[in-house]
């Protein structure tokens, strides 16, 4: 049986990269209703959680 | 809205992954049962997480965010009330019969149960019922991505159906499954931050309360007369229509998300399938529901934020969460939110699919059509009929586009269509004496009656076409009674029969009926993979969250 976690870590983590990236490239774009910048905190949770996923792979094959 | 470049970016990156576990698993089908049932060997953490992903589509996620608005906090009785204690049921109760019995797909369980007639029955509603649910999906996937994003009805119906025809075409169920878990997370974490900025811009909790009316904010308070809430309903209702007929019909009978638990590697982990799948229902509400109910809220705020109307008047609560999103997400995150309502549509085709796929392979046609061929052949045959399946798929999102009041009759009809099957289930698993005639006229009559119930009730102006012989307050009530109704005369009618008929015998019933089964008990496993002591967590944080929100 093929590990899911390999493909979903991986999905995660350059998800999160991506958004990292964006907030600090374009960290005065916000949405109408908050000054949050969400893009940052998004990005990190689903690095950590991608990360997570490919370290729980990465321990127990 | 309109899309920056990363979010097309996040969106490519999303079918690229997908298409490409599909690819990855396609290594492993070599067989029919490979393709339609995984072969029996999915991890339980991936079938747990399945089981609910597959019932989360996208009218899911859009329908109780616009519940939310519409409804209140209420709306989680849907979770509650509803999909939990089935899931309890389905996972400690009904599981040794379906996974013991080692039928490939429910019809193929009332085969072996009860008889031919009955399998035929189920076989073909629930095929017609899988390509239109899956069609109406399709519909309103083109309805809102024209509307919001302003893409082509045609383009969004396409791209999404090619998706999901590539990857189940090649892996299979497998391939459905295992991108079910990767669109779980990804509505989960693309639907959450629109959850917390919603509700911390409105004042948290405490500022919800304060600013909406006490109905919205109590799910239980309100429910001593219909006339008190706006769904119209009363603790009965809730109880009887949606808690059990409803919620049971579904959970416990309907292969969609059934399917998921057998594809479990064994019998304890297909057990624990529905158990494990609890905890991430249960919070479910705060993701899909509270966003709208915050919604409504931020319109008394003024700040600028206002549901839109719908032409003939009134709010259109359907936009709930696309219009949230707008507000609250900046490109990036407006990219993954809408990657994620995609997967959820997707997610919820793929369902439809990989169920129809089964039924017609092994009920319909392995039964009725071509019956010894070698298994090369119905693999073959499973694999074309992803093909039709998502054709007629598409064929039937262009008819509802252009008979939007057939579709909304079909609704309706779906709606209750379990729950006389879930009478057959319960009298079928519980009691030896139950007969293949009783089953299968008590089930036929059951629908009837739904039918009538529904023919001669009318709500928000839907059904009542034999004459209106009671009107009910809300839509959700008139279900409610008619599944009550559908469910209490195959209740009846199943039993009446089966004294008047000739039952089975010990050996023909054996692991199909309670009391002819030997029901393992897992002595040797630690508590927390034993049903029971699962089972009794989910019932204690069940009910603290039911006083949290009454």
């Amino acid at each position: 049986m093929e590990d899911l976690r390999i493909p979903i870590g991986f999905f995660f983590a350059l998800l999160g990269l991506i958004l990292i990236a964006v907030s600090f490239f374009m960290p005065t774009a916000h949405a109408p209703l908050t000054t949050v910048n969400i893009n940052l905190y998004s990005g990190l949770t689903m690095l950590i959680f991608g990360g997570a996923m490919l370290w729980l792979a990465r321990r127990r094959p | 809205m309109t899309l920056a470049p990363v979010d097309y970016v996040i969106l490519a990156l999303y079918f690229v992954f997908v298409l490409g576990i599909g690819w990855f698993v396609k290594r492993r089908v070599t067989t029919s049962e490979d393709f339609l049932t995984s072969g029996r060997s999915v991890p339980v953490w991936i079938t747990s997480l399945a089981f609910i992903a597959a019932n989360l589509g996208a009218q899911e996620v859009i329908g109780m965010c616009a519940s939310g608005a519409k409804y209140g906090i209420m709306t989680a009785h849907f979770y509650w009330i509803g999909a939990i204690p089935a899931m309890l049921f389905v996972g400690v109760f009904m599981m040794p019969f379906y996974y013991g019995s080692r039928a490939r797909s429910v019809p193929e369980y009332l085969k072996l149960r009860f008889d031919e007639k009955t399998r035929g029955l189920n076989a073909i509603t629930f095929a017609v019922m899988t390509l239109f649910s899956s069609g109406i999906s399709m519909y309103a996937l083109g309805l809102l991505f024209q509307l919001v994003l302003g893409w082509s009805f045609t383009a969004s119906v396409i791209l999404s159906a090619a998706i999901v025809l590539v990857y189940t075409f090649l892996g299979g169920l497998t391939s459905a499954i295992y991108n079910e878990v990767l669109q779980f997370f990804l509505i989960v974490l693309g639907f959450s931050p629109l959850a917390i900025l919603a509700v911390a811009k409105a004042g948290g909790w405490h500022g919800l309360q304060t600013r909406l009316a006490p109905v919205m904010t109590h799910s239980w308070k309100y429910l001593g007369s219909p006339s008190q809430n706006p769904m119209g309903v009363t603790v009965f209702g809730i109880f009887a229509g949606l808690g059990f007929v409803l919620s049971f019909g579904y959970w416990c009978t309907d292969f969609l998300v059934i399917q998921r638990a057998l594809a479990a590697d064994s019998m304890s982990a297909a057990r624990r399938t529905p158990l494990i799948a609890c905890f991430p229902k249960m919070i479910m509400p705060f993701i899909v529901i509270l966003p709208g109910v915050a919604a409504i809220a931020l319109m008394h705020m003024g700040t600028g934020y206002t549901l839109p109307l719908k032409p003939e008047g009134g709010y259109n609560y359907d936009l709930a969460l696309t219009t949230l999103m707008a507000q609250f997400y900046p490109a990036g995150l407006l990219g993954v939110g809408l990657t994620a309502l995609m997967a959820s549509f997707m997610s919820g085709m793929a369902g439809n699919v990989t169920a129809f796929n089964t039924v017609f392979t092994f009920d319909i046609y392995q039964s009725y059509i071509r019956r010894h061929a070698p298994d090369k052949h119905y693999l073959w045959v499973g694999r074309m009929t992803t093909i039709v399946g998502i054709a007629l798929s598409i064929a039937t999102a262009y008819l509802a586009r252009h008979f939007n009041d057939i579709m909304d009759f079909l609704q309706l009809v779906f709606a209750f269509v379990n729950a006389p099957l879930f009478a057959t289930f319960l009298l079928g698993m519980f009691w030896k004496r139950a007969t293949g005639h009783g089953a299968f006229f008590g089930l036929f009559s059951g629908l009837v009656a739904g039918g009538l119930t529904l023919g001669l009730t009318e709500a928000e102006g839907k059904g009542g076409w034999l004459g209106v012989h009671h009107v009910f307050p809300s839509s959700m009530a008139q279900n409610f009674w008619i599944a009550i109704a559908a469910f209490s005369t195959t209740f009846i009618l199943t039993i009446l029969i089966s004294f008047a008929t000739k039952p089975k015998t010990e050996p023909e019933l054996h692991n199909l009926v309670y009391g002819f089964t030997d029901i393992k008990h897992d002595e040797n496993v630690p508590w927390y993979k034993r049903p029971a002591p699962l089972a009794v967590i989910v019932i204690v944080c069940l009910v603290a969250l039911n006083f949290l929100f009454a």
